[in-house]
């Protein structure tokens, strides 16, 4: 597996990666703590909050279904609204978590150990309430299973030629993937909790999801090449899953959504909103369960140069989607463009320009990457520059379509709102248990880049060849 | 300076008692129980750079049924305890494979044979449509044989160990660091191998009864 | 722990007196030089196949030129330890910009009869004549200008620096290159994808792609990890950076490969499935030219060449590891990255029937001759390994198994 010498970098004086120099037990200690003590009042609070938005999403469900999609703004012309755009939304706040875990992984990026086990969790909640949208969306909510290829006395099956069938698949399996991924990162710190914990219900609950996991090098050596080929096929995964979600709008003719840069343009804007949304998270996890020295400054200033990458990425593919266009020297595909930056949904657009190309910009500044404060304030608006993105793409390319007779303004409903609402509630629901329940620092690879967790290649004892050969 | 690489004689089966302690707490494991079969000899050492150079002494003395416990992987372990690299790569390999294959498969069957349908104006089997779909199966196959791969690899899950039964053994997930020997082989002689732990800088050193096993 | 300096062998990090690579600049230039002479003379009464040769060639130069741009630029960007000691065999390649400047010469002479004359001559074509603001003589040579300034501008400043470090063996100038290497990448992006517009896809003037700079862009990064793997390679064999340039690193490029072969199977394959399933004509033509009257063979070839055989060729570790198999996946890759442009340039003219031409050797060889001259000259003029680099005893202790 490929590391690094624990060197001290010569130009910035490579920074530690935990402070206050921990040992190994004090790793244990702080993570293990937000599990064993009685929580903070304001996990109550944000818990009790998230419960009532989850419930308003369950209203609005049984509303949708009751009553039908009529309850929601979505009419045609824009036929795909807010559904569709929220499903977006949650999907590419579920990037940062694989991009984090398993492309940080492969580039040796050894910082990503004090956050990935959080921003993981967060990936698979966002697919859960990703997942939702399309679920619902479908008319007839009791006959999802047609997207799957089962085999019924109707002689019917799936339409494979067709980019939504592409999404269930990617989507599905990204979910699993993330799920198994999350899930062995897991099962060490499951067997610290389970020799921890004094309950017996825990011990039990704790060991059997633990696997009977001992430490055992000869398993390690397994647990860490399967962990690497699984960050070796999430890499492509998580490319391609945003890339199909993409397909949806650009295999098809309509001018603002058929351009070619569409899939490295969402991929890019994905992992933008999600490692957003891991900043939003951890700057109030750090402070809420102590772990400041855990996840300090110098993940923050890591987490804030993917973002200005990744939010000048997708300033070059607005950049490139308006200048060919023009270029194009096709009527409607400049109409499209002008009509996004100057008509009726101009106020979208500029907002989604501001939040996502502008604010990124501030991260040039050092002082700015690490300061808290900014941070969540700039993630928060990431966020919705980032929401607004896909509502720009969805709405603006839809409502004046080529016939200006059907010509038309897009107004969500209440029922529109309530729903989105609600799938935070879900999303923060999940992420209050998860934080309680599970160790949420992946301690066993924290305490592998401890400086006294590497026996440098000089110090090593020679290797069983080179003895046979004396 | 190689270590001999023949097992420790077991000269010293009776005087043994002196460096292993029991396993007098933990699990329910026979403390005292004397008639009761040895499972391993478990030792813990002070850091990882102690462990290693422990386990190639260890690798040298040509002992097999052998492991090391840690909370966390030690790169360049493996090179001391002189393992094989893992095999997990195969089962991502052909499971991967095959997954693509299986999901073309299926596309090719349900779109040009099952179900087939104009859509438009493409052909029946129109792959450059597929590929997506084939993408994905193949990704998930092999994310399963990696997960598989690495439980079989591991013979997990287990529902016990005997190492279990050591109280200390417990911070195997914290931060300590062991070598177990276990009583695999038919020459294993825990008062020599405990020994012998005790001789390449182990901190403490104890016996582990097997339970439920008379000899 | 490993701080501080180490001391390289003097044998592994300079080009010796008498080695062979001395005597190549010389050589290669002259070969070059030769080769574009008996180009010019060859191909003087078929200007249209002599210019489009010439631009395969081209570009299959300025590729390599900037890749190594870009790899340097990135190992800046990302503060990388790793990668310091073939760093400067990027900077080589990179170094050879200025005669890219000197070989779009003709390409600016004759490229509005031969290569650009659709869009130069757009006659009463409703499109191209609303793309004149954008696609017209005047504007094309300014702008290839302003992309030779940054680019020049880019590398010398860059080169510079770093051999100036070699002997004052100053961190502070990494420092500055590291803050000025993230706005420079921005420059790059811009400059390169407006170049591969203007130069390539302008080819096709009615066609269009939003992805056609990032294509490009991954086929430069491919051919700069193939030409890093081949020189380090050769010069070990010649017993330099010997202890210095090893397995591990060697490893890295390999895996880099790896990944920038699936990046480009990726680009490519989303830019032809968008486009074949949205079947609109004006895009649609630019495949259908690709995948009749022989070009399907090339495009065959490519997908297979491109991705697949070298995807399953560079899967196993053992494969990254061993110098011969390396060495083996670099050339063929060349050979395939030589190929995809002549797939993305040949057929604009050769639409009705797939055409070799000895011109395309001879282009070829005169282009790269003078690239390898340069190449060479700028190797055996300074160190092999940036020695005052502050990460190099991270670079040098790198270990990656």
């Amino acid at each position: 597996m490929a590391h690094v010498v624990a060197g001290i970098d010569p130009i910035e004086g490579r920074p530690a990666l935990i402070e206050g120099g921990p040992d190994f037990h004090g790793i244990t200690e702080a993570v293990a703590r937000p599990m064993e003590w009685k929580p903070p009042l304001g996990w109550y609070i944000v818990l009790g909050i998230s419960l009532m938005m989850l419930s308003l999403l369950g209203i609005s469900i049984g509303w949708l279904f009751w009553e039908g999609t009529g309850i929601w703004g979505n009419n045609i012309p824009v036929a795909w609204a807010w559904p569709i755009v929220n499903f977006v939304f949650w999907v590419g706040i579920g990037h940062a978590g694989t991009l984090i875990s398993a492309v940080l992984f492969l580039f040796r990026q050894r910082w990503r150990t004090s956050i990935n086990r959080a921003a993981e969790a967060m990936t698979i909640f966002a697919v859960m309430c990703a997942l939702i949208f399309p679920g619902i969306h479908i008319g007839r909510p009791w006959l999802p299973y047609w997207m799957l290829p089962i085999p019924n006395q109707m002689g019917m099956w799936p339409q494979f030629r067709s980019p939504l069938m592409w999404d269930v698949f990617a989507v599905s399996i990204y979910g699993t993937v993330s799920l198994l991924f999350w899930y062995l990162g897991l099962v060490p710190d499951l067997a610290t909790i389970r020799d921890r914990t004094k309950s017996l219900l825990g011990k039990r609950i704790y060991g059997v999801f633990a696997l009977g996991w001992r430490g055992s090098f000869r398993q390690w050596l397994h647990y860490e090449k399967a962990y690497l080929l699984l960050a070796g096929l999430a890499t492509p995964l998580v490319l391609s899953v945003h890339s199909v979600v993409s397909f949806d709008f650009a295999t098809s003719q309509l001018p603002g959504w058929h351009t070619t840069i569409l899939p490295p343009y969402f991929v890019a804007g994905a992992i933008f909103s999600g490692i957003a949304m891991v900043i939003t998270l951890m700057v109030i996890c750090r402070v809420a369960f102590k772990l400041e020295h855990i996840i300090n400054p110098l993940h923050f200033d890591r987490m804030t140069k993917l973002l200005l990458v990744t939010g000048t990425l997708v300033g070059y593919a607005y950049a490139m989607e308006f200048f060919i266009a023009w270029y194009s020297g096709n009527l409607y595909e400049k109409f499209a463009f002008i009509n996004r930056a100057t008509g009726p949904y101009a106020w979208a657009y500029w907002t989604m320009v501001i939040c996502n190309v502008v604010t990124p910009q501030l991260f040039w500044f050092k002082k700015l990457r690490v300061h808290m404060g900014t941070l969540f304030v700039t993630s928060i608006f990431i966020n919705i520059g980032m929401w607004f993105e896909r509502f720009v793409i969805v709405v603006t390319s839809l409502h004046r379509d080529f016939l200006p007779s059907s010509w038309d303004y897009y107004h969500p409903t209440f029922w529109d709102v309530a729903t989105f609402v609600g799938s935070f509630g879900l999303f923060l629901t999940m992420f209050c248990l998860f934080v309680r329940f599970l160790p949420m620092v992946a301690m066993s690879e924290v305490k592998g880049v401890l400086p006294e967790a590497h026996v440098p290649v000089e110090d090593r004892p020679k290797a069983a060849t080179e003895l046979a050969v004396t | 300076m190689a270590e001999p690489t023949h097992r420790p004689s077991s000269s010293s089966r009776d005087g043994g008692g002196t460096i292993a302690e029991g396993a007098a707490s933990g699990g329910g494991a026979g403390a005292g129980r004397e008639a009761s079969t040895v499972f391993a000899v478990l030792a813990e050492f002070e850091s990882p750079k102690a462990l290693m150079h422990a386990c190639a002494k260890v690798r040298d003395a040509g002992y097999r049924a052998w492991d090391a416990h840690t909370p966390f992987p030690i790169h360049g372990l493996d090179r001391a305890m002189g393992l094989q690299k893992s095999w997990v790569s195969a089962f991502v390999l052909i499971l991967g494979l095959g997954g693509a294959g299986l999901g073309m498969l299926m596309q090719w069957f349900v779109a040009a044979r099952a179900y087939p349908l104009v859509i438009s104006g493409k052909p029946m089997f129109s792959w450059p449509a597929f590929v997506p779909i084939t993408f994905e199966c193949g990704v998930l196959g092999g994310a399963l044989g990696a997960i598989g791969g690495f439980l079989f690899l591991s013979r997990l899950p287990r529902h016990h160990h005997g190492l279990f039964a050591s109280a200390h053994f417990e911070r195997v997930t914290d931060d300590a660091f062991f070598i177990s020997i276990e009583a695999g082989d038919a020459e294993f002689d825990a008062a020599a191998a405990a020994a012998f732990l005790d001789q390449i800088g182990a901190q403490r050193v104890e016996t582990i009864y097997e339970c439920g096993k008379v000899a | 722990m490993v701080h501080g300096k180490v001391t390289l062998h003097e044998d592994a990090i300079v080009v010796p007196a008498n080695s062979v690579w001395r005597r190549v600049p010389l050589l290669a230039g002259a070969v070059g030089v030769l080769a574009l002479a008996i180009s010019g003379a060859l191909g003087w009464q078929q200007r249209d196949q002599l210019m489009h040769s010439y631009l395969v060639a081209f570009l299959f130069g300025l590729s390599l030129a900037l890749g190594g741009l870009f790899f340097v630029l990135i190992q800046y960007a990302t503060r990388a330890g790793w990668s310091v000691v073939i760093r400067r065999i990027a900077e080589n390649a990179m170094a050879t910009l200025p005669l890219f400047a000197l070989l779009f010469v003709p390409i600016a002479l004759f490229g509005m009869d031969t290569l650009y004359h659709h869009w130069s001559h757009p006659g009463d074509d409703p499109i191209l004549l609303s793309k004149q603001a954008f696609l017209n003589p005047t504007g094309f040579y300014l702008r290839a200008a302003l992309y030779f300034v940054v680019w020049i501008a880019a590398s010398t400043w860059f080169y510079r620096r770093s051999t100036r470090q070699d002997e004052e063996r100053t961190a502070a100038l990494t420092g500055t290159m590291q803050s000025v290497s993230a706005p420079v990448l921005i420059l790059f992006g811009l400059t390169t994808t407006f170049a591969a517009i203007d130069w390539v896809m302008s080819l096709d003037p009615h066609w269009f792609s939003t992805m056609f700079g990032v294509y490009f862009f991954a086929g430069c990064v491919v051919s700069i990890l193939c030409l890093l793997i081949l020189v380090s390679l050769s010069l070990r064999r010649g017993g330099r950076l010997d202890g210095v340039v090893t397995v591990d690193h060697l490893y890295d490029l390999g895996k880099l490969l790896f990944g920038f072969v699936v990046f480009w199977a990726y680009i490519a394959f989303s830019q032809f499935m968008l486009i074949w399933y949205g079947n609109i004509p004006e895009e649609t033509l630019f495949f259908v030219h690709r995948w009749h009257h022989g070009w399907e063979i090339l495009s065959i070839l490519l997908a297979a060449g491109h991705f697949g055989l070298p995807f399953l060729f560079l899967l196993p570790m053992d494969f990254k590891r061993n110098s011969v198999t390396l060495s083996l996946a670099a050339c063929w890759l060349l050979v395939m990255h030589y190929l995809d442009l002549y797939w993305l340039v040949m057929p604009s003219l050769h639409h009705e029937h797939i055409h070799g031409d000895v011109l395309d050797v001879t282009c070829l060889i005169g282009v790269m001759g003078l690239f390898v001259a340069v190449f060479a000259h700028r190797m055996v003029g300074h160190k092999l390994v940036p020695v005052g680099d502050p990460r190099l005893a991270e670079s040098v202790a790198f270990e990656n198994v």
